[in-house]
């Protein structure tokens, strides 16, 4: 049997087996020596202290200087603890490293890759908790990844580590502690390539991160009621494989979408928009969206019912796509 | 500006109260009746109340996430019972159990905190702007970790108050770690204090284990703020005792501390040493001590049940609490 590993293990060896692997990678961030989330636990006794830096509390100037070292050919991996620590370097993520490689004609890459963790835990209430991936769809030249299982994880971060542009991966809190298979080599899994975890006729759903287990749970719901739902785990936002899911749609004629960021302007209004565009021909009804409502994360309990998106809304989502 | 006997009861009884919030607060994560998660901040009370104790109603108040501000915000005024429903998510918690954990009241001057670290140190620039043109002697109260000063806030909030003469008094709680990283690593230098130099705001470096050392700091800058000579900054030199936080994923993989390294802070506790110098002074007694105690205990029973057994918000004000009307 396969040696199996949580996906907090899996992001920690993908750190691991790159900077062994390359002496240009470092990571960078605050409390990455220590690590209280585990994602690089142990670097620092491995690789030393030159090449696991802790920062002060300040991400917009940390990750200004981890781009000034990708620039000069070095690989750094940005720790940004928190999902919303993301906005506070988005207009050096965003405008300057994702941009800069165009307007300089080439002349500068960056081979940066910033991680962060999304997604509602316990009572974390809404500084802590928001889904923060869609946010960054709009710049161009960024690539954004979402994995879903330790070994997208681990597979995932080693391609965007590699890669010579920018890569934001959003991994997800409630994730950190599944365990599932995970080769012990190094492997890459593709950028811009989505999965198909589960195969139906009835109803496309393409989700993201913890939505896809989420969907897959619908799946036996709706499945027990002779409706098989396709399940699509999107893994990377940008690129998006737009190829995969509209080949689906071609398949069911219905799409929903499932995610933990908001509903205005999220992966769901994207992926809606293009079918829309691309697949009109092929619906039999119009796109429908879960996603988390138009509100902060409160810390209430009357919250917990109705923020984060669950099985019983995508069931009901996939129902009205039938309608 | 020596405190008479009742303003030193009245800082003792703070700093016990605090405690025993935040020990409510803990055990009632750990017995799994309060959902979340919390900022300890045992040993450091006197920092927030030698700075909080004698504010006026109407001076503002920006407090840390450490102790989610009791620290500062109990000896500003805000009830116990409101700060605890808050944080079971309850109706009748100060943000009407919308927050989290957050202390907002305006009618106290408490405006509540940001969860990304260091705005405060601008918002303050903006309050003291605005307490200033409004020229009542009102002044703005910024208590932030040292760990904050990282961001570029703490430096542009600072050029901004001396630049225009703001009433704001700085106190950076210094308590020798960022999260699990020793200040010692990310700053080149030793004191925080040190930084205020170049803005030209004068500073103080103070014991922040003493809780009449802190006051007595904080109210030359206070009264220098109130008389529109502008900005000061305390550094209080404490220690955080307890973890980073409490409640968080069970995934522990930072080292411990070593022992001896809290050991001496433990007996440094600033209500032990107060309490003591209190005696030894003869405005406590042994019985007097144990009655401050009981009440603040009492307090915190009743503030308990107040809040367990305080509604939920209704759903329905999810349709109306987004924009102001």
């Amino acid at each position: 049997m396969a040696r199996r590993l949580s996906y907090m293990r899996a992001i920690n060896e993908a750190l691991a087996q790159e900077m062994e692997r390359d002496p240009k990678v470092v990571a960078i961030g605050i409390d990455v020596r220590q690590s209280p989330f585990g994602q690089t636990v142990g670097l620092v006794d491995k690789f030393g202290r030159d090449r696991v830096i802790d920062t002060p509390i300040c991400e917009e100037v940390f990750t200004t200087a981890a781009m000034g070292m990708a620039m000069t050919g070095m690989r750094p991996v940005v720790e940004l603890l928190h999902s919303e620590f993301t906005y506070i370097p988005m207009n050096p993520l965003g405008v300057e490293a994702a941009q800069q490689h165009y307007v300089t004609g080439g002349k500068v890459k960056f081979p940066l890759t910033a991680y962060t963790l999304v997604g509602t835990f316990g009572g974390l209430p809404a500084s802590h908790s928001q889904s923060p991936e869609s946010s960054f769809m709009p710049f161009p030249g960024l690539k954004i990844i979402v994995p879903s299982t330790p070994y997208d994880a681990k597979g995932l971060l080693i391609s965007a580590i590699r890669d010579d542009n920018l890569t934001m991966c959003f991994f997800h809190k409630l994730l950190l502690r599944m365990e599932d298979e995970v080769p012990e080599e190094e492997y890459t899994v593709p950028l811009g390539k989505a999965a198909t975890r589960r195969e139906g006729k009835h109803v496309t759903v393409v989700a993201t991160l913890l939505m896809v287990h989420k969907a897959l749970k619908a799946a036996e719901l709706l499945s027990q009621e002779g409706i098989e739902i396709e399940v699509i785990d999107v893994r990377s936002l940008a690129p998006l494989d737009e190829e995969t899911i509209l080949e689906s749609i071609r398949k069911t004629g219905r799409v929903v979408t499932v995610e933990e960021s908001r509903l205005r302007c999220g992966v769901g209004a994207e992926i809606s928009a293009i079918v829309a565009e691309k697949a009109f021909d092929y619906l039999d009804g119009p796109p429908q969206r879960v996603a988390a409502p138009m509100l902060p994360v409160g810390g209430s309990p009357i919250y917990k019912e109705s923020y984060v998106p669950n099985e019983r809304d995508i069931v009901a989502a996939v129902k009205r796509a039938m309608d | 500006m020596k405190l008479e006997k009742e303003q030193l009861i009245t800082l003792y009884r703070h700093m016990v109260r605090v405690r025993k919030l935040d020990e409510t607060i803990t055990h009632a994560l750990y017995t799994g009746t309060l959902p979340g998660f919390y900022h300890p901040q045992i040993g450091q009370e006197a920092v927030g109340v030698g700075a909080c104790s004698f504010l006026r109603k109407d001076d503002y108040l920006f407090y840390t996430h450490r102790g989610h501000g009791i620290g500062k915000v109990l000896p500003k005024g805000v009830e116990p019972r409101r700060i605890l429903a808050e944080h079971y998510g309850r109706a009748s918690g100060c943000c009407g159990g919308l927050s989290g954990f957050h202390t907002a009241d305006m009618s106290l001057g408490i405006p509540g905190i940001s969860g990304t670290i260091g705005p405060e140190f601008v918002l303050s620039a903006g309050f003291g702007y605005a307490a200033k043109m409004r020229g009542q002697g009102q002044i703005v109260m910024c208590i932030q970790g040292e760990g904050a000063t990282g961001r570029g806030t703490f430096h542009e909030g600072m050029l901004m108050s001396a630049n225009w003469k703001l009433p704001v008094v700085w106190v950076i709680e210094n308590n020798l770690y960022m999260v699990t990283t020793p200040v010692s690593e990310l700053y080149p230098k030793e004191n925080f204090a040190d930084l205020a130099f170049g803005y030209g705001i004068p500073s103080e470096i103070v014991d922040g284990q003493d809780v009449l050392c802190v006051y007595e700091a904080v109210q030359k800058a206070i009264d220098r703020a109130r008389a529109g000579d502008g900005p000061s900054l305390i550094e209080c030199k404490t220690y955080r005792i307890p973890p980073h936080a409490l409640g968080l994923p069970d995934i522990k993989t930072a080292k411990p501390r070593p022992q001896d390294e809290i050991e001496p802070w433990k007996k440094r506790d600033p209500i032990l040493l107060f309490g003591e110098k209190l005696l030894r002074e003869g405005i406590l007694t042994e019985v007097f001590i144990d009655q401050i105690d009981r009440e603040a205990t009492a307090e915190m029973e009743e503030a308990n049940r107040f809040a367990m057994a305080s509604p939920n918000p209704s759903p329905e004000i999810l349709d109306t609490a987004l924009y102001a009307a």
